[in-house]
């Protein structure tokens, strides 16, 4: 089985890729980048209409329910959902082959499925400066009663689209573009370093 | 002992010394000092030189309302000119430089300035741009004569020209209740609605919680009022719900309750933390917000009222009680309020000699002359200051008597020694914000000053809730009431009555007389800043400038960091005064954001030095580790060319143009833009997008499509594969993704939402080799697996799935380079290992890599189009494409394609060149069809693309030229002047090579 490469393997001159502590470490880390690697990304997406249908097919394939209302989601630590925009979700298995689990559940009366899982680099920041971190990118509100724990967000920062769910009380994973993933992790690392990062 | 500290009090730390430097001389000073209070402890008087003329400059005020001591402050190579010196917290090493003035600040050459009143008064840049009406230098020249010298004689300090190595950041905050302002209203307010369970913002523009409280004297529950300030910001600290920015200076109140806030994180410090920014640029989101943001001390204006040692009362309290510094040791005091008569008190408790309090009333009252006894000061009421009198510190002033009702001066002036003047003219409430906001300023007659209006003016989308001075409520009991109920208020609470901190204060009527001008012979100084005096303001009124708009821009009355803190009123009532008319009848201009000075650095943020993100290819650091010159394509960086040593450019990529022509090349383009289009009317749908039809397109077949916008230009071009039924992979050019990906969505969202279609950028997904040339299919049959790729198997435009290597890959037979090629599609995280196997697999066959160059270099020997010819002006006809455009049915574009003015002859139609001096072509060369290099004109076109076609042997290009296709066969001119390159080229067919396409179809 040949491996993945990851857009965030260490290249001889990106010193924030290598494991570590970096920046204002010797007060404290308060801040843990790491990249989760899920072996499934998937957008699903139904039609007018279709979209219970399309979150008990979520339900039936995942065990996990979603509650009502835009941006709610639901992780188990395992598999994540969240929905990003109106009848459409982004689910997430450490597992590879969610895609096909989905191929029958979700018929094209209900809605459609696109792989992303090469597509979209998840990157995990977490601790107890993680929102002041993303305060520096994101003008989304987040605190914990605005932003709570299984709830995801669209947004950008520059030009890079980023998708966001907590999955912690301070822990949040954003999905980015592959292909920016690497610049926007180094943002990442630049804007964590007053309060002291670790890379795992 | 520094001649000026006071042996006790304040709230420095006097255990801990800082060392720092002013012009180049050493001082010392405390923790907690101000290069302001240490620069006074030092009997420092004289800070600057004035604008226009070039008087000395003491210190007028405490805070960041300071209009003469601004300072330059040098930080290695960086220098930050302009900085009120009130403002800045000093630390061990600060180097401090006064500004405007040459040679030195004591010897300033243009102080002459002075004695040529007349001719620098108002108006004095409008009247020089003018110039005389006759002679050599009549009208603009006269400007352009003076300029020079103006420029280096008048202004400020001097901007530095090194980098600024500094970090700046913008935060995002979102809060129920944006208190600003941390004085007694604020921090009630903070704490009423923290309380309630908002999530609290306190801002505060000084290092320390309090305002008023830490300089006032005043005992507030039972303890000194910094203590008890010091107290209340601990006790916020310790709620989770409250964030406190001290250092921070909310400058913009913008729609929506959005206000914009500069913290100065790291300018009090030696060295900034590792990763700590100098400024952030907090962007906060409030649901409401409680303005209780003070109010600022108004000067009197008068003879000589700008004189070292001339300064504002509550200043000189604040210096003295907050600061442990006296600013003189015989004080006399100028006012037309109770407010000065604290002060004095205070300066007398901390060991000075008042020697006079000049009152412009004649009654006063009972309170106001037990204060005065308690000061062991002579009141003078009825009086006034009409001059001041010493070099560059003061060492008298002369009074005389005043009657306020008509402002007569009557008897002979007297002479009062004294080594400082403070003057108070009344306060005015710090509005800035509310009136950012869209509030409309009310008068207030007693307390002659502007007022934020009730809340009934507000916008509805600019809830904010006023507080303390910031109303018009100068007592600090007032302030405390006051805070607690708008914190209450703004956190939509109720609350129960509770007891409010007692206060113990010196008495004091809030409301002056309405005296703001002592007319006398002299200078009188409106705005300190702008040298703008009394007179100036007259001038502009003789002049026609009535309006208060006007009359700042005539005067620059309230300009630049000033923005009318502190003279915003005196000249308003000055104008009044002129005009005949109160002053609420002359109004008051808006004030506009920033309420001070932002750092552009913090506005740019962490964008400065770090534009835009780099996107990158899977097989990037494959590039890169194997020699490829890289080169930024949009935001992606792309190989340029895969240089040998020694090679040029145009060496290198000839080389892999020629060797893939001859065997075989690979290209990365996982770049192309990619988008999934699926669901049941996903045909439907493209063949409404593009030009021709793709409804009937086999599953596992590719065709090239072409959209033209809705006004009939030419918009991308591509191919589309059909994956599936309801399944399409569109690929678009790498330059137009984003725009292609927008106008599907549009088209959905707004004119098809019927469609059942989803649209989903998949660019990402897919890493992409193109490998072309005669040894292509020899090279993917060797590596391979599960697929056949012969031509049964694969014909042109075909698609199949097969493995290479272990990997899963989708094969597209499809050209861009005009040689039988193959596209080949895997999971990106798979990109590099499969880009590896098939250079590994053509190493037998001579694989070369190549890059952008070569590419655009066997695209133009082709003909094929891309941004440079699909422009946005041109048509799908002058591309040549026209047998793209169905007749069948309609498509975007179809309607407006067959315009009058495209259809029109005398269109730039796509052709190709050949240079026939065989030199080089340059892009956007005009081309021209009788040459005159001396006088270059009648353009017939111009280039688009160019290279050396190692295929022709020959310098071509692609170009869009009037009427191109009839001109085929004939010669013109390169023409360009730019580049001083001229010569001959033949016009010939776009299709350089290969015409019939005999090579990629095999």
């Amino acid at each position: 089985m040949v491996e993945r490469q990851s857009p965030l393997e260490p290249a001889p001159l990106e010193p924030e890729l290598r494991t570590g502590s970096h920046g204002d470490f010797e007060h404290g880390v308060d801040v843990i980048l790491s990249e989760t690697r899920p072996r499934s990304i998937l957008q699903l997406a139904a039609w007018p209409g279709q979209e219970k249908e399309l979150i008990s097919g979520i339900r039936t394939v995942t065990g996990l329910a979603l509650p009502d209302g835009a941006g709610a989601g639901s992780t188990d630590g395992v598999k994540s959902v969240f929905g990003f925009a109106p009848g459409k979700f982004t689910v997430v298995d450490e597992a590879e082959g969610l895609g096909s689990a989905f191929a029958n559940v979700v018929t094209p009366a209900i809605g459609t499925v696109t792989d992303l899982s090469h597509g979209r680099t998840a990157i995990r920041i977490a601790g107890p400066k993680a929102e002041w971190v993303l305060a520096k990118f994101f003008a989304i509100d987040f605190a914990l009663p605005a932003f709570p724990v299984g709830a995801g967000r669209s947004t950008m920062h520059h030009d890079v689209f980023a998708q966001i769910q907590r999955t912690g009380a301070d822990q949040f994973d954003i999905y980015v573009f592959r292909s920016f993933a690497r610049s926007f992790w180094k943002a990442l690392c630049h804007a964590s370093e007053e309060v002291g990062y670790e890379v795992q | 002992m520094s001649p000026r500290r006071t042996d006790s009090g304040g709230l420095i730390d006097r255990l801990r010394t800082i060392r720092f430097t002013f012009d180049g001389a050493p001082y010392t000073g405390h923790a907690g000092d101000t290069l302001a209070s240490a620069l006074l402890a030092n009997g420092v008087t004289l800070f600057g030189r004035s604008f226009k003329y070039h008087r000395p400059r003491g210190v007028l005020t405490s805070g960041v309302e300071e209009p003469n001591a601004l300072v330059t402050v040098l930080r290695d190579e960086v220098r930050e000119p302009n900085i009120a010196a009130t403002m800045v917290e000093i630390y061990d090493g600060l180097t401090a430089v006064s500004q405007n003035r040459f040679p030195s600040l004591a010897w300033d050459v243009s102080a002459a300035n002075q004695f040529g009143g007349r001719l620098l008064s108002a108006g004095f840049y409008y009247k020089t741009f003018m110039g005389p009406a006759i002679g050599p230098l009549k009208s603009t020249r006269f400007w352009m004569f003076c300029e020079h010298f103006i420029r280096r004689a008048a202004g400020l300090g001097r901007a530095g020209t090194a980098a600024d190595t500094a970090r700046y950041e913008r935060m995002n905050a979102f809060c129920g209740v944006l208190v600003v302002g941390s004085g007694p209203a604020g921090l009630m307010a903070a704490r009423a609605a923290a309380d309630q369970g908002a999530r609290v913002i306190l801002s505060e523009l000084e290092p320390r919680f309090g305002g008023s409280a830490n300089w006032s004297g005043e005992t507030i529950d039972g303890m000194p009022g910094a203590d008890w300030a010091a107290r209340a910001a601990g006790q916020l600290e310790g709620y989770d719900n409250v964030r406190l920015l001290p250092r921070t200076t909310v400058w913009g109140y913008y729609d929506g309750n959005v206000l914009a806030a500069l913290e100065r994180v790291t300018d009090h410090k030696e060295r900034p933390g590792k990763g700590e920014p100098r400024h952030r640029y907090w962007v906060i989101r409030a649901k409401s917000v409680v303005l209780a943001t003070g109010s600022f001390e108004r000067p009197l204006v008068f003879p000589g009222n700008d004189r070292p040692g001339v300064m504002l009362a509550h200043a000189a309290e604040r210096y003295t009680n907050e600061y442990g510094v006296l600013p003189g040791h015989r004080i006399a005091l100028f006012t037309n309020n109770d407010s000065a008569y604290r002060s004095a008190l205070a300066l007398k408790k901390a060991g000075a000699a008042i020697v006079a309090i000049v009152d412009v009333r004649p009654e006063l009252s009972s309170e106001m002359r037990e204060l005065a006894d308690e000061a062991e000061a002579k009141i003078l009421s009825g009086h006034a200051v009409v001059a001041t009198e010493g070099g560059k510190a003061l060492s008298g002033i002369k009074v005389q008597r005043f009657d306020m009702a008509n402002g007569a001066l009557a008897g002979d002036a007297r002479s009062i020694q004294a080594d400082c003047l403070l003057m108070s003219g009344g306060w005015s409430p710090t509005i800035h914000l509310a009136s950012q906001a869209g509030a409309k300023a009310e008068w207030n007659a007693a307390r002659q000053a502007f007022l934020p209006p009730k809340p009934t003016q507000m916008w509805p989308t600019q809830q904010w809730i006023g507080a303390g001075a910031f109303t018009g409520s100068f007592s600090t009991a007032e302030a405390i009431a006051e805070g607690r109920a708008a914190g209450l208020s703004a956190a939509g609470g109720t609350g129960t009555p509770a007891a409010l901190p007692v206060v113990e204060a010196a008495p004091g009527d809030p409301d002056p007389a309405p005296v703001f001008e002592i007319r006398a012979d002299g200078k009188s100084f409106v705005d300190f800043q702008h040298d703008v005096t009394a007179e100036d303001v007259r001038l502009a009124h003789r002049e026609g400038f009535i309006s208060v708009e006007h009359l700042k821009r005539y005067t620059t009355l309230g300009m630049a960091t000033d923005q009318g803190k502190s003279s915003n009123i005196p000249g308003l009532a000055i104008m009044a005064e002129a005009l005949g008319k109160p002053i609420p009848e002359v109004g008051t201009t808006r004030f506009r954001p920033p309420f001070s000075a932002v750092s552009i650095g913090s506005l740019a943020a962490e964008r400065f030095g770090d534009l835009r993100p780099e996107r990158l290819t899977p097989m990037h650091d494959w590039h890169v580790a194997n020699g490829a010159t890289m080169y930024s394509a949009g935001l992606w960086h792309r190989p340029m060319i895969y240089g040998l040593s020694g090679e040029t450019i145009e060496q290198a990529y000839v080389r892999e143009a020629r060797a893939t022509r001859e065997s075989a090349g690979i290209v990365d383009v996982s770049t192309l833009g990619k988008i999934a289009v699926q669901g049941p009317d996903a045909a439907e749908f493209l063949d409404r997008v593009y030009t021709n039809m793709f409804s009937t397109l086999a599953v596992g077949k590719a065709r090239y499509g072409l959209m033209l916008r809705e006004d009939g230009l030419a918009f991308d071009d591509g191919t589309t594969w059909r994956l599936g039924e309801q399944d399409f992979l569109m690929t678009t050019t790498t330059a137009n993704a984003g725009k292609v990906m927008q106008h599907l969505e549009y088209f959905l969202d707004v004119i098809w939402p019927e469609l059942k279609v989803h649209v989903t950028s998949v660019t990402d997904e897919w890493a992409g080799a193109a490998i072309g040339g005669p040894k292509a299919r020899a090279i993917l049959a060797a590596c391979v697996t599960g697929t056949a790729v012969d031509n049964a198997a694969l014909p042109f435009m075909g698609i199949v799935h097969g493995k290479i290597s272990g990997v899963p890959v989708m094969i597209c037979r499809l050209s861009f380079s005009g040689e039988m090629a193959f596209e080949v599609y895997s999971g990106a995280g798979y990109g590099t290992h499969v880009w590896e196997a098939l250079i590994e697999a053509g190493k037998p066959f001579g694989l070369v890599t190549y890059g952008l160059e070569a590419l655009g270099t066997m695209r133009i020997e082709k003909g094929h189009v891309t941004g440079a010819e699909i422009d946005g002006r041109t048509t799908a006809r002058d591309l040549h494409l026209d047998w793209m455009l169905s007749k069948k049915k309609p498509f975007i574009g179809s309607a407006m394609m067959d315009r009058e003015g495209l259809i029109a002859p005398g269109r730039l139609e796509l052709v190709g060149l050949i240079s026939l001096d065989n030199q080089p072509l340059n892009g956007g060369a005009h081309i021209v069809e009788a040459l005159d290099e001396a006088n270059p004109h009648d353009s017939i076109g111009h280039i688009t693309a160019c290279c050396y076609s190692p295929a022709l042997g020959r310098y071509i290009a692609l170009a869009l030229v009037k009427d191109g296709k009839a001109r085929r066969g004939t010669r013109a001119h390169i023409s360009d002047p730019l580049r001083n390159r001229f010569g001959p080229v033949e016009i010939v067919s776009n299709q350089f090579f290969d015409p019939d396409g005999s090579r990629m179809h095999g």
